[in-house]
């Protein structure tokens, strides 16, 4: 699997690239640079690109608006934007073009590198991984109008697991419930969220848009 | 240990200070004549042992004892123009003498004058405005130079009417309480107006001058032909202008070259007006400034102890948070080490606790940045970082932002954290469902209002995160307003004056 990693900080990039490698991964390029990152992201099209949000020239969300213009440019591109903190705004922005292929995860999260690889493998299949830290504001917010009122608390949780990027298998684990309680709750969602009939992973993404935009 | 001699010489010294208590028993002698019976004479004692054991308060009195003598000399004044002759006293004078007649109003008028001189001096109730105008006329005490003595000139014109046959106000009875209330008025007006006063004495004297001039020169030229003027009442005889009589034999050339003079002198005095109102638009100046200098003083007080303040706070959230933590992180690694030859799993076991430690460490370090300057506002600026707490926040918040250009990074923080504040209160107090925040910028005021629609009633002085982001809004001149009736809505209004413009000219 192809990766290309923009990172500015040498450590962390460094790391990145021994990470993955030992995890099987091909880095077509690591960068440190905005603009670097564009061109290597839009000419080599990689599987998945890994994107820190802070990075040159301005170190302020270059590497945000790297991502979502790399997608623009290729619709679909599977892009993993890693931060030191993660922001609503930030992921509603890049989840806006529907098309799957986002994850959006704290920096840390790298520490545990089984968890972090699979996200980089979700990404990469057009999965949208969400950190916990931003589903766990997403919870906090009190619904009162809108489609996500209608959910029954399980199915809010049911979604949030969802938004955090987890299968239907890993959703049933975590609640101790069977698969096809899991497949019915999604089901459930998917009718109270007005989603038309399409492949399961881009009814899923809409599902998780849908709740950040609640 | 004090002696009889040093009470002695502090009473004498009490008393010279104060001597202008010593004119109360001096008006009272004067009421002599003019009451029967022992009422005077008591008057009289009253006073002088007042004068001699309180000289202080009595010379705050003796003032109003000026006035109520000044008054006294209207009464008389109106007794005599009522065809009585009163056989008293006021002052110098006999007022029953028909020689004295005229003397009366001067002396009221001096009395006026002299009570408003007195009043000045010994600092009695309506001290302060005397002083201040009389510092202007002098030009001391940090106040320009704004009115010249020369304003008394017509002043001296009335005194001449008052003490002249005629008067220009028509019949004299009336004239002459006319002229005394026009000296009273311009008392009053150099007091309460020093500069309106000094630019109508100008226009005055060269009107005066004016009519010397025209009206003496047209005598002068048609030589003999009376002026046409009302002919004076009984027993009066003669018109003057100023001090020259305009008789019907006598030559208008005395009047002409008073009237001249008097020209000549407004016009010397035009160009002083200039100069007053140049010291008067500095002196305006300098107390702007003065103000401006004790706002600044106080901002920059208020804004040192805020940033004193924050990192306090952010030093202990260090030291009790990431840097423990780190500690921790620390000593797990060092005892995995230890422990990795004898018991590797136990080790392992460790390892896994430093990292979560290390991630806790992380989770403090973030909520500590977000608390001293916000990622998004740094990224993005203000309405992004407003849409981000909006959407971290567990209400329906609506934003509306409406500001062209992003405000200067420190107004727009001390902003952010005053719309924080009024969110977070709207969350903890109010019992809101939602929340409106709206900015909009407009005439160089950059303006934040955060409305709830909670149960209100809160009190911006119980809590000291708004007053926080009061002193911090301070530093740029901003305001915080808050109103909050029983039974809502709270409405927050934040102010700070913010040019937009890449020209950084302005104070924000």
């Amino acid at each position: 699997m192809r990766v290309v990693i923009g990172e500015d900080l040498f450590l962390l990039r460094d790391g990145l690239v021994r990470l993955l490698e030992a995890h099987g991964f091909e880095i077509v390029a690591a960068v440190g640079t905005a603009p670097e990152l564009l061109r290597a992201l839009t000419e080599l099209k990689p599987d998945v690109g890994i994107v820190d949000v802070r990075l040159p020239p301005s170190f302020t969300d270059d590497g945000l608006r790297v991502a979502i213009e790399a997608r623009q440019a290729c619709p679909g591109l599977p892009v993993l934007v890693l931060s030191q903190y993660v922001e609503q705004l930030y992921a509603r922005e890049l989840l806006a073009d529907q098309a799957g292929g986002v994850g959006y995860l704290l920096k840390d999260r790298v520490f545990s590198d089984a968890a972090f690889v699979e996200a980089v493998r979700d990404v990469a299949a057009g999965g949208t991984v969400l950190d916990p830290e931003v589903v766990s504001r997403l919870m906090a917010r009190r619904t009162r109008s809108g489609p996500l009122a209608a959910l029954t608390p399980r199915e809010r949780e049911v979604l949030a697991l969802m938004a955090e990027g987890r299968s239907n298998a890993a959703i049933a684990a975590k609640l101790f419930v069977t698969d096809k309680a899991v497949a019915k709750h999604t089901a459930a969602i998917f009718a109270k969220l007005d989603l038309a009939v399409s492949d399961d992973d881009n009814r899923r993404v809409l599902a998780v848009l849908a709740y950040l935009n609640s | 240990m004090s002696t009889s001699g040093d009470l002695w010489t502090a009473w004498r010294g009490r008393l010279r200070a104060n001597w202008v208590a010593l004119l109360l028993p001096l008006v009272a002698a004067d009421t002599l004549g003019l009451f029967g019976g022992p009422f005077p004479v008591l008057l009289v004692i009253v006073t002088v042992a007042l004068a001699l054991l309180a000289p202080a308060e009595s010379a705050k009195l003796a003032p109003f004892a000026a006035f109520g003598y000044a008054g006294y000399g209207l009464f008389l004044q109106h007794a005599v123009l009522m065809g009585e002759s009163p056989q008293v006293t006021y002052g110098i004078l006999k007022v029953g003498s028909a020689d004295n007649a005229g003397w009366v109003l001067p002396q009221a008028a001096a009395f006026l004058v002299a009570g408003v001189w007195l009043l000045g001096l010994t600092g009695g109730p309506g001290g302060g405005a005397v002083r201040r105008a009389v510092a202007q006329l002098r030009g001391t005490d940090g106040q320009p130079k704004t009115v010249p003595a020369l304003l008394l000139l017509p002043a001296i014109f009335l005194w001449e009417e008052l003490f002249s046959e005629q008067l220009w106000f028509g019949w004299f009875a009336v004239g002459r309480v006319v002229a005394l209330l026009l000296v009273i008025a311009a008392v009053a007006f150099v007091v309460a107006l020093p500069r309106a006063a000094a630019s109508l004495a100008v226009v005055g004297i060269g009107l005066l001058g004016l009519y010397g001039a025209l009206v003496a020169g047209h005598r002068l030229l048609t030589s003999g032909v009376p002026i046409p003027t009302p002919v004076p009442p009984a027993p009066y005889t003669t018109w003057f202008y100023g001090a020259v009589p305009l008789n019907a034999g006598t030559s208008g050339l005395p009047a002409v070259v008073q009237g001249v003079a008097l020209l000549g002198f407004a016009g010397l005095l035009v160009p002083r007006l200039v100069t007053w109102g140049a010291d008067a638009e500095l002196a305006s100046r300098a107390q702007a400034l003065a103000h401006r200098v004790d706002r600044l003083t106080q901002t920059r007080t208020g804004a040192t102890e805020v940033a004193v303040a924050e990192l306090r706070r952010i030093e202990r959230d260090l030291h009790d948070g990431a840097q423990a933590r780190l500690v921790a992180v620390g000593m797990s690694l060092r005892a995995a080490e230890q422990l990795m030859p004898t018991s590797p799993d136990a080790a392992l076991a460790l390892v896994a606790e430093a990292r979560e430690t290390s991630s806790r460490a992380l989770a403090d370090l973030r909520d500590l940045v977000r608390g001293i300057y916000p990622p998004v506002l740094a990224d993005r600026g203000l309405a992004d970082a407003v849409r981000a707490l909006a959407l971290d926040t567990p209400l329906e918040v609506t934003v509306e932002v409406d500001v062209p250009e992003e405000p200067p990074m420190p107004v727009a923080a001390a902003v952010y954290f005053g719309i924080a504040e009024a969110i977070t209160n709207a969350v903890v107090h109010s019992g809101a469902t939602t929340v409106l925040v709206h900015v909009a910028h407009a005439e160089d005021m950059l303006r934040a209002q955060v409305t709830d629609d909670g149960h209100g009633g809160a009190d911006p002085s119980l809590g000291t995160g708004l007053a926080g982001v009061e002193r911090r809004l301070a530093a740029f001149d901003g305001i915080l307003a808050v109103s909050s009736p029983a039974g809502g809505p709270t409405i927050v209004v934040i102010e700070v004056p913010c040019v937009l413009s890449s020209a950084k000219t302005s104070s924000c």
